[in-house]
């Protein structure tokens, strides 16, 4: 266990700190000539970052309870009842939580803009695009990114709920949304958990920020943290001071959720649990119910998909309708072009997949230790890491990269001989760190609701510690796992400002390859590109989702999931 | 605990940050082919931190030549200069490759360039015009900022001159990118500074030009979507972007207002790697410069920054580049505008992209 710390202070927090010492001391890591200073603090308060800083925080509220809004419905509806076509919603909730946050930012910035598809059908309505291209578009974009998390979160905490609880109200008169009003305090840790990583998410987005909220001249935090490093000479302690300020933002929700969590214990998942029964919809409730859903895959997939089809499939830059697979030829030539010269895509993809595989399982491995500290009774200690996972959440990529080089790459490390910085092992270390707060949280939900009478119980028939473990608590919470290594492997799989900070030379991953070109000239073979990236991503999710199905025991597949029973 | 941990960054950051020295850099190579890697024993391993199209060619072929390892971090421009100023006070790198002369100047001010290396080679006028007083950088090709991309369907008379882009006839038609995304973009506007004769005469075209509708895009891309796909009609982008277009789309054609400010890519050295590294990337210089260099130059990125005008006497631009006799051509002193590019990026973000 002090290991675990020691690792936690090593891989999140020294960066961190690091980065966040240069608001007060710029001199320490030779940004400066003033040893202490409050200067970028007060600047970080004032003008134009203030502005930004109060739009984040807002929107990222607004956009965490969007979340929630929607997730715990789609949530209920998919565990819970019959509704039709609810084995799709898992896989296009992955489908959701995949996808770069810039690409449906992209496809509706396309529908809506002058000149855009929307005017081209012939829809004039300006209204629309103000609204799209101003906080309501930033709100909504964020939102549905939340969701997801308040899916995974829900769904969790909806499996390990047993059927008996609900009975209990049923048996003592109470009505269906009475009863639904029981279950949802026990439910509370998740929905906490849900409304705080959207919030946490939202506020260090930068996908939108880049591009909606940019092209709607409407700024935020993290796009004025990016100009503050992007500018040359970058201003990292300017960027530090806003750093400060989205770290604090983030002690809001933590202490919101820490007071209505309080003094309560949300233990529900024993040996004892009964399966729950699913809910048959009739009337019009199946009807409406799938539409509901189907309406929110559609804007959520639809519009992302629209922006990467009509940027990589379309020719003129996506100018006219006719379609065109030029850019991938462009792509696939490119390609031999390169792997001629010995470079190319094909080994950037291998190399992101190793990365995201082993990120993935060393992630979700700390993610648990760290989900089952969360989920005990809080002492100071836990308040600390919760808080510190939080905020590491909060920090853009951007942030996190720039603290391991001004971490990892101090003089005194070389004098040691630890010259990590620039190895591909520095970049597994980051990506880890930068997973494992969001991963520890997805798992908190399911892992807060396991009884200690499990592993108990195995223990007292004979098995040792780590078998009592594998066959008493593994089963139950297999589930989870496998989401949560499948949602750390396609982030790393797909990320950009740690790897750009960060890669070993000679050895870049999918996504240096892939900004180079949407960053210059080659916007079409590098919207293929990232088609194609996000294709192989989603292909090994099935692989992996494929190997669970048909390798793990049947009963590990069946905890947590209701049993359809016919009704007459 | 976190009192903890924020002495110990204290603390090691206080015992290092009294040291200037330099650390050497890694002494083995791993990416280079095995006939290089026996005869290397004592080759140090050359770091490159490029972000030019071609890079990957060029390293490859210069190992092939000389056979010295080479480590290539190939990036865009914003993150390799955060690379580097975040890592300055123990760099990594040997040379760096990018477009643009005001962030090299940017480096040499604060120290971090080597002096004095001036390869012994015949330069054209745009050659000298782009040499450093103190030898800090070496140019190493032209592009221009910046180039007109218009759409030639619908615009038959393109303007010829900068004060033209003002007038009502093409309100709402003009786009260009913007300087804190598009590393090229603030050379260019503190050319049209330099050449209406200040900063406030250059304030004032272009709070003229937002008022007659200047469309901002990110970077060159962006902005020549938006010119095909009928956004805007007159792009003003780099030139090798404008013709990388064309290339493409038979539609674009491309002018030159006049003037036109020149944007070198330049080759600079760390002033902090040791003496073997330094003279390695002094051989990297002379080998791109050479008539082998420029053949990998010129065809290792055909639809990008392979369109370059070059420095070098001898060497002709490729045949889609339109030519230069006719159009006049300014330089900026890099030394005087890349200090305020910080400021005037600011207030170009605050009052014309906003």
């Amino acid at each position: 266990m002090p290991l675990f710390w020691l690792l936690l202070a090593a891989f999140i927090l020294a960066p961190c700190a690091c980065f966040l010492l240069l608001a007060v001391s710029p001199r320490l890591f030779s940004q400066g000539s003033q040893w202490f200073t409050l200067t970028y603090l007060h600047q970080a308060l004032t003008g134009a970052t203030a502005v930004a800083i109060v739009n984040s925080l807002w929107v990222s509220s607004a956009a965490a309870l969007v979340g929630i809004a929607l997730g715990f419905p789609i949530a209920w509806l998919v565990a819970r009842t019959t509704l039709p076509g609810r084995r799709f919603v898992p896989g296009g909730m992955w489908l959701v939580l995949l996808l770069p946050s810039w690409l449906p930012a992209l496809g509706w910035e396309r529908i809506v803009q002058p000149d855009g598809v929307m005017y081209r059908l012939g829809l004039d309505w300006p209204f629309v695009t103000h609204l799209i291209m101003g906080p309501f578009g930033v709100v909504l974009l964020l939102g549905l990114r939340c969701v997801p998390f308040s899916y995974l979160a829900i769904t969790a905490a909806l499996a390990g709920l047993g059927q008996e609880f609900e009975d209990a109200a049923r048996v003592h008169g109470a009505s269906r949304s009475a009863a639904l009003r029981l279950i949802i305090p026990i439910l509370a840790p998740a929905i906490w958990s849900a409304l705080a990583i959207g919030f946490a998410e939202s506020i260090s987005d930068f996908g939108v920020a880049a591009t909606l909220a940019y092209n709607s001249n409407f700024s935020l935090a993290t796009y004025q943290l990016y100009a503050a490093i992007g500018n040359f000479p970058p201003s990292f302690p300017l960027a530090a001071g806003m750093a400060w300020l989205l770290v604090a933002a983030v002690a809001i929700p933590l202490a919101l959720q820490a007071r209505a969590l309080r003094g309560r214990s949300y233990a529900v998942l024993s040996g004892r649990t009964r399966q729950a029964v699913r809910r048959e919809l009739r009337g019009l409730s199946p009807y409406l119910s799938t539409a509901g859903v189907a309406l929110f895959f559609v804007i959520a997939l639809g519009v992302p998909g629209f922006g990467a089809v009509s940027g990589s499939l379309l020719a003129d830059y996506g100018g006219s309708f006719s379609l065109t697979l030029a850019n991938y030829h462009a792509l696939f030539a490119q390609t031999n072009l390169a792997a001629a010269a010995g470079g190319g895509l094909l080994s950037p993809l291998e190399r992101s997949l190793g990365y995201g595989a082993i990120t993935a399982t060393i992630t979700v491995t700390g993610g648990f230790i760290a989900a089952r500290l969360l989920a005990r009774r809080r002492t100071k200690a836990t308040g600390a890491l919760d808080f510190l996972l939080l905020a590491s959440v909060a920090l853009p990529g951007v942030v996190f990269g720039a603290g391991y080089i001004f971490a990892y790459n101090l003089p005194i490390m070389s004098r040691l001989g630890i010259d990590l910085y620039q190895t591909v092992t520095l970049l597994i270390i980051a990506y880890t760190a930068a997973s494992l707060p969001t991963n520890a949280r997805v798992l908190v939900s399911a892992v807060s609701q396991l009884q200690p009478s499990l592993k108990d119980a195995a223990r007292a028939h004979g098995a040792g510690a780590i078998v009592a473990w594998a066959r008493g608590v593994l089963p139950v919470v297999s589930r989870p796992i496998v989401m949560a290594w499948l949602f750390t492997f396609c982030g790393v799989f797909l990320e950009l400002p740690l790897s750009q900070l960060l890669y070993a030379p000679g050895s870049p991953p999918a996504s240096i390859a892939i900004e180079d070109n949407l960053s210059t000239y080659h916007f079409g073979v590098g919207m293929a590109q990232s088609v194609l990236a996000v294709a192989i991503a989603l292909a090994a999710v099935g692989v992996v989702l494929g190997g669970y199905r048909l390798l793990a025991p049947a009963g590990w597949r069946r905890i947590g999931s209701a049993i359809g029973v016919p009704r007459g | 605990m976190a009192g903890l941990a924020g002495a110990c960054a204290l603390a090691l950051t206080a015992c290092s940050s009294s040291s200037s020295s330099s650390t050497p850099a890694a002494t083995t190579s791993s990416s280079s082919s095995a006939t290089a890697s026996a005869a290397a024993a004592s080759k140090v391993t050359l770091v490159v931190y490029s972000a030019q199209g071609y890079d990957s060619a060029m390293t490859k072929a210069f190992t092939q030549a000389t056979g010295i390892p080479v480590k290539l971090d190939d990036n865009s421009t914003g993150p390799l200069l955060t690379q580097i100023e975040a890592s300055k006070n123990n760099p990594n790198w040997g040379l760096l490759w990018v477009d643009g002369a005001t962030a090299f100047a940017g480096l040499d001010t604060q120290g971090l360039l080597m002096k004095g290396f001036e390869p012994n080679v015949a330069w054209n006028s745009l050659g000298t015009q782009s040499l450093p007083a103190d030898k800090s950088y070496t140019p190493t090709g032209i592009t221009l900022m910046a180039a007109l991309a218009y759409n030639k369907t619908k615009v038959k008379n393109p303007p010829t001159t900068w004060q033209q882009l003002l007038e009502p006839q093409w309100k709402g038609q003009v786009g260009m990118n913007d300087p804190s995304q598009s590393g090229p973009t603030f050379p260019f506007i503190a050319g049209m500074m330099n050449y209406l004769g200040g900063v406030n005469a250059g304030e004032t075209y272009f709070t003229k030009l937002k008022a007659n509708g200047l469309v901002i895009h990110p970077t060159n891309g962006p902005t020549l979507q938006a010119l095909t796909s009928g956004q805007i009609n007159l792009a003003l982008v780099q030139s090798s972007a404008a013709i990388g277009a064309a290339l493409g789309d038979k539609n674009i054609g491309i002018s030159y207002l006049h003037p036109v400010t020149l944007l070198p890519s330049a080759i600079g050295i760390d002033a902090k790697a040791p003496a073997a590294e330094q003279a390695e990337a002094e051989k990297f210089i002379e080998f791109v410069l050479s008539p082998a260099g420029q053949k990998v130059m010129q065809s290792g990125d055909p639809t990008g920054d392979s369109l370059y005008y070059p420095v070098l006497q001898g060497v002709s631009p490729l045949s889609s580049l339109p030519s230069l006799a006719s159009t006049t051509t300014q330089t900026i002193n890099p030394y005087t505008w890349g200090p305020q590019e910080g400021t005037i990026n600011t207030w170009f973000d605050d009052n014309i992209v906003r």
